[in-house]
């Protein structure tokens, strides 16, 4: 027990240093302060009487609103930020986190050790993921305490919304280690899961997508896609849901793609534990 | 299972790479049964393609064998545990240039199981052993390719493993370091460390190996002790101011004959026919220069045991 643990340490630093080596982690370090700064001293908002803000952006001041509708609608807008441009940039920046380590080289020196191949796999993978949470939670924790200290609203749910998206990314993680120990490929690990992102929202319109449709076998096509793909777009939607404070009204969104991330995780595992390097 | 005194075991180890598309197949490793005794100096020679780092792998359990099975120490080499004793340096490795000496060594330490006390204690000595000293905390990019290779070989040795397999040890390493991880492996020798060299530089191995076998297209086409292979049956007799009527005398008993500057070279079949050459030479004053076995290199056994395929 106390040597797998040993070994997950080691596999996860290992992960952080070759992510500061290739400054991805501290791109995204220095995208993360630049949004906290811009909410730290750009965005000015005044309240008064603890009910009513103003906003002040470069001098503009907004019209008066509702301080923690105010505060609702940037949680909001930076939990969609991290879903849609943020979920690229995660994918783009540390897709080959993944695939390097299955360089000739350096994987049979990895094999020779006493690790289960599992195991080297799995480190890998979760090393990969809590780079990018990190700097997930390192943003959207600043953020919260910057709005929470200036308007004294203080909203659980966008807390709630970075775990959503940590655990979206968990999943599109699982699809760039697949491709990866398939084609040792960080392009196409990259183009893959890109893929996902970009047909998700195009999948969730699925209802009019299937009115447009002539034929029974395509309606199926786009209903088994939507079905077996994870659902960033809905889990998405549900963030928003969350920071606004809306009840949801459904979990398949979630336990789906917990579903799709089980099985490509068990399939990339299955394959790395076949192959001959 | 296998008896755990022999540190490499392997039976009828064979490997097939079938291609994914026209289903070709390449037998690159063809039913190889070896035995590696516990605290030998093993040198696994061939020409390339071979199958000799196939074989390797399959020992270190990163390619799958198609049919057969290996041991190391008794275990199973499926098993993870079973690499635990095991230290192992490929062939055109990449260690990840993002690291420092130092940091490597201490990555692949603990995943060879060692806490992080025992890690610390251990790397700066090993460094010393390995002439880094100076270079720990250098980041292994600007390293040259012979202190790779001996960064290398310092962390196949983290762990005191009792077995080390040892891919083209001094690729790239200039004659004094070569000669220092020479001495390194002879300490290591005899500590009992079992030692399994594979390697193109015949001379190398001829130095050091105490055994070897010779794989060419899959197979093992010769397996002995270096001694016993080189040894050869005849006996050589070198003189000098040969009488031209006792040339041809003795060039009629004689296997081969050479003549250089001065001195002729008789190789004879026997000790028998080396002795009464000897005293012919004698009871004519000729000037004796040597008179011994004959010798054959690792290198000749090698390319005849090629060749003759």
């Amino acid at each position: 027990m106390l040597n797998n643990l040993r070994v997950t340490g080691a596999l996860v630093r290992d992960t952080f240093r070759e992510a500061f080596a290739r400054k991805i982690f501290w791109g995204f370090a220095g995208c993360s302060t630049a949004l906290i700064l811009f909410f730290l001293f750009i965005m000015k908002i005044d309240v008064v009487e603890g009910a009513v803000a103003t906003v002040s952006l470069f001098g503009k001041t907004s019209d008066t609103q509702d301080v923690a509708r105010l505060v609702r609608q940037v949680h909001g807008g930076l939990a969609a930020f991290l879903f849609t441009a943020g979920m690229f940039l995660a994918v783009f920046a540390s897709a080959g986190l993944i695939p390097t380590v299955f360089e000739p080289g350096r994987i049979e020196l990895l094999l020779s050790k006493p690790v289960a191949r599992h195991h080297i796999l799995l480190g890998r993978y979760l090393g990969n993921l809590l780079v990018v949470a990190a700097n997930v939670f390192y943003l959207v924790i600043a953020v919260w305490l910057i709005f929470g200290l200036k308007t004294g609203v203080w909203t659980f749910g966008f807390l709630w919304s970075s775990v959503l998206t940590v655990f979206v990314f968990a999943i599109l993680l699982t699809v760039v280690l697949l491709i990866g120990v398939l084609w040792e490929s960080a392009v196409v690990a990259t183009m893959v899961t890109f893929g996902i992102l970009i047909l998700s929202p195009i999948l969730a319109q699925k209802y009019t997508i299937e009115r447009l449709l002539t034929s029974e076998w395509s309606r199926n096509v786009v209903r088994g896609l939507y079905y077996v793909l994870p659902k960033v777009f809905d889990l998405g939607n549900m963030a928003r849901q969350i920071v606004l404070g809306d009840p949801i009204t459904s979990w398949m969104p979630v336990w789906s793609s917990l579903l799709f991330g089980v099985v490509v995780l068990s399939g990339g595992l299955f394959a790395f534990s076949r192959r001959n390097y | 299972m296998m008896p755990a005194e022999f540190a490499i075991a392997t039976e009828g180890l064979t490997k097939v790479f079938r291609n994914r598309w026209t289903g070709k197949e390449i037998r690159a490793v063809e039913g190889i049964s070896l035995r590696v005794t516990r605290g030998a100096t093993f040198g696994l020679l061939g020409p390339n393609g071979a199958g000799k780092t196939t074989f390797v792998k399959m020992l270190l359990s990163s390619a799958h064998p198609t049919a057969g099975r290996a041991t190391v120490f008794g275990r199973d080499s499926r098993e993870p545990e079973a690499r635990r004793c095991i230290g192992y340096l490929p062939e055109n490795h990449r260690f990840p240039t993002y690291m420092t000496g130092a940091g490597m060594l201490d990555f692949y330490g603990a995943l060879s199981g060692m806490d992080a006390a025992t890690r610390r204690k251990r790397i700066p000595g090993l460094l010393v052993t390995v002439g880094l000293e100076t270079w720990g905390g250098v980041r292994l990019g600007k390293y040259s390719k012979g202190m790779l290779q001996r960064i290398g070989l310092a962390q196949a040795l983290i762990h005191e493993p009792t077995l080390l397999i040892l891919d083209e040890p001094s690729d790239g390493v200039d004659p004094i370091g070569r000669r220092q991880i020479r001495d390194i492996l002879h300490t290591l020798e005899q500590k009992g460390v079992t030692i399994f060299l594979n390697s193109h530089l015949l001379a190398e191995v001829e130095l050091f190996c105490r055994d070897v076998a010779i794989i060419h297209k899959g197979k093992v086409a010769l397996e002995g002790t270096v001694k016993d292979l080189t040894a050869g049956s005849g006996y050589r007799v070198e003189a000098e101011k040969v009488p031209d009527q006792l040339q041809s005398q003795l060039r009629a008993q004689a296997k081969a004959v050479a003549s250089r500057n001065g001195s002729v070279e008789f190789l004879f079949a026997n000790r028998e026919e080396a002795n009464r050459a000897v005293d012919l030479l004698r009871a004519e004053q000729c000037e004796i220069e040597t008179v011994g076995r004959t010798n054959s290199t690792l290198e000749d056994v090698f390319v005849r045991t090629v060749n003759a395929q």
